[in-house]
């Protein structure tokens, strides 16, 4: 023990646009767990990525073992003694948990022609691994019938079955229940007593002083620095991820009206939210904060009807009582939404910027369900010049633009139904700063054209700076609201975060 | 290939090398195939695409908006052998022959209508893949033509219903007339009306048009419902061709029509392609058939040349969109 399994030397990513990891570099012992914290876009997965040899980086060196290392595929990392396990689990449910560990690398029986499977030795060399990390799951039945904790397990054991001697955890306990995420823990201080070192990426703050040994900040892209967890106070560490925060150009004359424009009544959807309810004024922009798995994102597309939420609860646009939303009845409602996934839900990647635009509004642009460039065209243009959206001409492909300028062109989509309510759903996702001021500009605008915003973001700066008042979600339910001008950053990540 | 000028960033040269091809080839056979530049040669190509052509034109914007229908040849058949079962059951209930044409017609034509509005029920209910929606009913369709005809010809047709199939207007053959209007029709449909955006949003992305307030339901099951209405329209035409209603009749023609459609650029996986770029598509493959039948090239050997046809039109596309992506 003692000495350092994986360095990073000047690491340096640039992405176009933007720079994603500017000159890291960090030190990592054996036999240790290392959390590695920081800010939606302060470079986390990136790193992670560099780490797997998903990404190559620009400029630096990565060591491990002190020996430096290259590597060009995924393959090389785990050859080379990185293992990464991530997010989203890549285990295939269809199979056992013998093949999955194994996957690719089942022994086969010796003899002409050698194709069939060892399957005594699979199971024989899957027991011994999953032994190792401490573990009792069944060897042969099928992933999709474990939970996703022991999945979690599984996936885990994947990776130390190539003995790496560096293991990453990219933010393993965020779709477990507390009890797995003990069992999770468990698996993890087995694995450093055998000298790995484990990096921790996590979110949840309370869960460094359960499992973490050190804690290192990473702020846009650089190391910021760091510290034992056990003389990790929460003010430390939100200082460091933080850094000084600056108020930045929020207007000085945002106000609404009293006129209430939305009135959401006890909405609750399965296990996503419970009880829901709030009202939202003419002119308004309302936040939710909340971290990933709050519920917040679900909310949001519940009340404009792409899910469903359950019988009981009712949505009040403009004293129009709604019990079961469609996207076709809410736009006729007047409200309008800009979806968290851009690419997936917001844009026709094929069709042109002046399509795009003219997608939710194709009746009110019509007459008698025809159309025409003429007509169409005012509507485009008007968009264009209000949002200032940097298009040389309005038939280029969408895809051709910048992720800030084709929001812009979803947010245009939208304003040409002539909305009351807009609901932006992690607008400032992927696009640059500049774009994310202009972004929020046209939210204050349309505030001050008394058009209401309920804003959901990651980012709980954006929403201090934004918001009028901010609602504060967590485990499904709102538990706070707090007004932006009186609450500062720690104190809302606290809220966000406790219990 | 040109009228979703909308999504085009602006007219170049390699939007028409379909077109450009198209010309060389009428140039080559012009001097090399005996008859092909010849009025009646001109009028039997377009006579022959026609039928086929009608359909593709429907075709296009069920591929478009995301889906596909398999069943077209077989709903030709089933059209033509309804329109003569039903003109012969109400011509012996005492009608007279043309007011029993026009009945069994139109009863024809709502049928196929409802056959595409069925396939889009049940892919909008049950969330099943339109092609195997359409795989059934192109099976049962048959079976259904030859229950209703025995699996024999069936002939009440007069003299003068001949027309609509073999007969000329103007000198040009009735079927081309009614081809290019389809064409006219579909064109406008396709770039003027809010349906037409709408197949392409929804071909493109279907999300992201239902979250912006469009019924993918809608523009999904009008798209099946008007393809299957013009496959009926086609059957009723080639049963005036050949005089009766043949259960046997147009086998194989969805892949034809589909072939059509993809040589004129739309991609499978929906939200592009044009009815401009089928209509040349279609005539393509109408000359190419022409020349090679007047050049005398063996049968088995034209299937090869249309097999390398398809798949040139496809690489050539492929190449195009892989190129401006850099």
């Amino acid at each position: 023990m003692g000495e350092y399994k994986l360095e990073i030397e000047h690491i340096t990513k640039v992405f176009p646009g933007t720079v994603a990891l500017a000159d890291f570099s960090a030190r990592f012992e054996g036999g240790k767990v290392h959390a590695l914290i920081g800010k939606n876009g302060s470079g986390k997965s990136t790193l992670v990525k560099i780490c797997s040899a998903a990404l190559q980086p620009t400029s630096g060196t990565i060591k491990v073992d002190g020996k430096a290392v290259s590597m060009r595929a995924p393959s090389d990392a785990l050859a080379k003694g990185l293992a990464v396990v991530y997010q989203e689990l890549s285990l295939i449910p269809e199979i056992t948990v013998v093949e999955n560990i194994l996957l690719g690398r089942l022994p086969k029986k010796k003899g002409f022609p050698r194709i069939s499977i060892d399957w005594a030795a699979a199971c024989r060399q899957a027991e011994t691994i999953l032994q190792s990390v401490g573990s009792d799951i069944p060897l042969r039945v099928k992933v999709k019938k474990l939970s996703i904790g022991q999945q979690q397990v599984v996936e885990i054991a994947k990776a130390m079955s190539f003995n790496p001697s560096v293991l990453i955890l990219d933010e393993p306990t965020s779709a477990l229940a507390r009890n797995e995420t003990e069992g999770l823990f468990k698996v993890i201080r087995n694995l450093k007593e055998k000298g790995v070192a484990i990096l921790y990426v996590t979110h949840r703050l309370h869960e460094l002083y359960d499992i973490a040994d050190t804690v290192s900040v990473l702020r846009d892209g650089k190391y910021v620095g760091s510290v034992e967890a056990a003389q990790a106070t929460p003010q430390i560490i939100v200082d460091l991820m933080f850094g000084e925060t600056i108020q930045r150009q929020r207007p000085q004359n945002l106000s609404f009206q009293e006129k209430v424009v939305l009135e959401v009544k006890d909405l609750s959807s399965g296990n996503h939210f419970r009880h829901v309810s709030f009202s939202l004024r003419q002119g308004e922009i309302l936040g939710i904060a909340g971290m990933m798995g709050s519920g917040r994102t679900e909310l949001l597309r519940s009340i404009f009807g792409i899910e469903r939420f359950n019988p009981g609860g009712s949505i009040i646009v403009d004293g129009t009582v709604v019990k079961s939303p469609t996207p076709i009845l809410m736009k006729k409602l007047g409200v309008a939404m800009t979806p968290e996934n851009r690419k997936k839900e917001g844009i026709v990647e094929a069709l042109s910027v002046h399509a795009n635009l003219c997608l939710a509004s194709l009746k009110a642009i019509a007459r008698g369900n025809l159309l025409s460039k003429k007509r169409e065209k005012p509507f485009v243009a008007e968009a264009i010049e209000k949002l200032g959206i940097k298009v040389a001409d309005a038939r280029n492909l969408i895809s051709s633009l910048s992720g800030g300028n084709q929001q812009k062109v979803v947010v245009g989509k939208w304003l040409n139904t002539k909305p009351k309510i807009i609901l932006f759903d992690e607008p400032s996702r992927g696009i640059d700063v500049v774009a994310k001021q202009q972004i929020f500009q046209i939210m204050w605008d349309l505030s001050h054209e008394g058009i209401s915003s309920l804003f959901v973001s990651t980012e709980l700066e954006e929403l201090i700076e934004v918001s009028h008042r901010i609602l504060v979600m967590k485990h499904g339910q709102i538990v706070d609201e707090v007004q932006a001008e009186e609450v500062s950053i720690d104190r809302l990540y606290a809220m966000c975060m406790e219990g | 290939m040109s009228e979703n000028r909308v999504s085009v960033s602006r007219l170049r040269w390699d939007d028409y090398i379909l077109e450009a091809i198209l010309v060389a080839l009428c140039v080559l056979l012009a001097f090399t195939a005996p008859g092909f530049a010849t009025m009646n040669n001109v009028l039997n190509v377009l006579r022959n695409t026609s039928m086929q052509g009608i359909i593709a034109l429907g075709m296009t914007i069920v591929i478009i908006s995301g889906e596909i229908d398999l069943s077209v040849g077989s709903a030709v058949a089933f059209a033509g052998s309804l329109t003569a079962v039903l003109t012969k059951k109400l011509a012996a209930a005492g009608l007279s022959l043309p007011a029993a044409i026009a009945i069994a017609g139109v009863t024809t034509l709502a049928t196929g209508f409802s056959f595409g509005v069925l396939a889009g029920l049940i892919r909008n209910k049950f969330k099943v893949p339109t092609f195997i929606i359409t795989l059934a009913s192109m099976t049962a369709l048959s079976g259904f033509s030859m229950i209703i005809t025995k699996g024999f010809p069936v002939s009440p047709f007069p003299e003068w219903f001949n027309f609509i199939g073999g007969g000329y207007l103007f000198g040009v053959p009735f079927p081309a007339i009614v081809f290019l209007l389809i064409f006219l029709l579909m064109l406008f449909l396709i770039r003027n009306t809010t349906f037409g955006r709408a197949v392409y949003a929804v071909g493109g992305n279907e999300e992201a048009a239902r979250l912006s307030g469009i019924s993918v339901f809608f523009t999904k099951t009008a798209a099946l419902g008007l393809t299957s209405m013009l496959a009926s329209l086609s059957g009723i035409m080639v049963a005036a061709q050949i005089m009766s209603g043949t259960p046997t009749t147009a086998k194989g023609w969805e892949l034809d029509v589909i072939s059509a459609v993809i040589i004129g650029g739309a991609s499978l996986s929906g939200g592009t392609g044009t009815i401009s770029g089928t209509f040349v598509g279609m005539l393509f493959l109408g000359v190419l058939i022409n020349g090679m039948t007047l050049l005398n090239i063996n049968q088995f050997w034209q299937y090869v040349v249309r097999g390398g046809l398809i798949l040139g039109a496809v690489l050539l596309n492929q190449i195009k969109t892989m190129s401006a992506r850099r």
